[in-house]
């Protein structure tokens, strides 16, 4: 269940930089989760949400973009996306697209990345 | 009237573990302590494991017991008279940097050269967040089923040690741990898998002299 703490910390973020900009309210939460890590998006939304209650991010959108994987294949050289076969707890099996071994770096696909928020805030303290 | 405005962040957070893992790696470099990330499933003999290593290693050591509740591993490591810290993640599956960070500095890190951290029982939750060890040794035991690291592929990708424990009990189990070893090797293909049985104290030797290779490196 690390889904919890992870949502703790985007919420930590969200709101430190909603007020650091005057915000008062926070329209949209875009977020971006690696198909690599061990997060499921549909769980992170719902805890967000939960973290949500009783504070400026209330009723904010969450929008969940996934980071596809891409590789270093160390067998073939192939750099780019990753063929994976995603299975049900999300726990994605990746081969090289080129030469199907294993034997790679992975160079994205393991972000929890807080992109962007949009708020609303004031004329007045702009 | 009010306006709406769009605010960049860009602020990751797992990137921020991996940057407090690598800071505590630097603290453990400056003390030339060697740190392995134990991690395994729950009850496939990593707190047994350590306590052969403590017992048979020939240099001082130190533990980091991670669990939901920790008290009942540090217990069992303190008998060995080494210095240990518990970790309580509570609700937590995982350990994190920022919870070792705090360990270190209570560790008296130059009076020891190896430190093994015991993450929680977990086969998916610690993958996502690294340390700042210098080896990850992950354990598994026959009797979670042979199918174990198909079904787990992630952590042993990222693994630089395997162990495959309680092998005096897989016929019993009907699990083969020959297959276990070679779905390890179709993910990871290099790194160095041991068979062992606690129990019959085998394999240990063979751990004890993939560490000491690492720690040259």
């Amino acid at each position: 269940m690390h889904e919890l703490s992870m949502a703790d910390a985007i919420v930590k973020t969200v709101i430190e930089a909603a007020e650091k900009n005057d915000a008062i309210e926070i329209l949209e939460v875009t977020i971006e989760i690696g198909q690599m890590t061990m997060l499921n998006p549909e769980q992170l939304k719902f805890m967000l949400e939960v973290l949500s209650e009783d504070t400026i991010l209330n009723g904010a959108e969450f929008n969940m973009e996934l980071i596809p994987i891409e590789i270093e294949c160390l067998s073939c050289g192939f750099k780019g996306e990753a063929d994976s076969e995603e299975l049900d707890h999300y726990i994605p099996v990746i081969n090289c697209p080129n030469c199907e071994e294993k034997n790679m770096n992975i160079t994205a696909g393991r972000e929890c990345n807080v992109k962007n928020i949009k708020i609303e805030k004031s004329d007045e303290d702009a | 009237m009010h306006k709406i405005a769009d605010i960049e962040i860009q602020h990751d957070i797992l990137i921020a573990n991996r940057k407090l893992a690598k800071r505590n790696q630097k603290i453990l470099d400056k003390a030339n302590v060697f740190a392995v990330d134990v991690l395994g499933a729950i009850g496939s003999g990593k707190t047994s494991l350590i306590e052969k290593l403590i017992q048979e290693m020939n240099h001082p050591v130190a533990v980091i017991a991670g669990d939901v509740i920790s008290k009942f591993d540090a217990g069992r490591f303190e008998k060995y008279d080494v210095p240990v810290i518990g970790l309580n993640t509570g609700k937590e599956c995982h350990l994190d940097s920022h919870l070792v960070e705090h360990a270190l500095q209570d560790l008296p890190l130059d009076e020891i050269e190896v430190l093994f951290i015991e993450n929680v029982g977990n086969l998916i939750c610690p993958v996502d967040f690294d340390l700042g060890s210098h080896l990850r040794m992950v354990v598994i035991s026959v009797s979670e089923g042979d199918d174990t690291v198909e079904k787990h592929p992630l952590i042993f990708k990222d693994a630089d040690l395997v162990i495959i424990n309680k092998v005096d009990i897989a016929q019993a189990v009907g699990a083969d741990e020959n297959k276990m070893v070679q779905d390890v090797k179709k993910l990871n293909p290099d790194v160095n898998v041991i068979k062992t049985s606690l129990k019959e104290n085998k394999g240990v030797s063979e751990i004890i002299k993939s560490l000491e290779e690492f720690m040259r490196q």
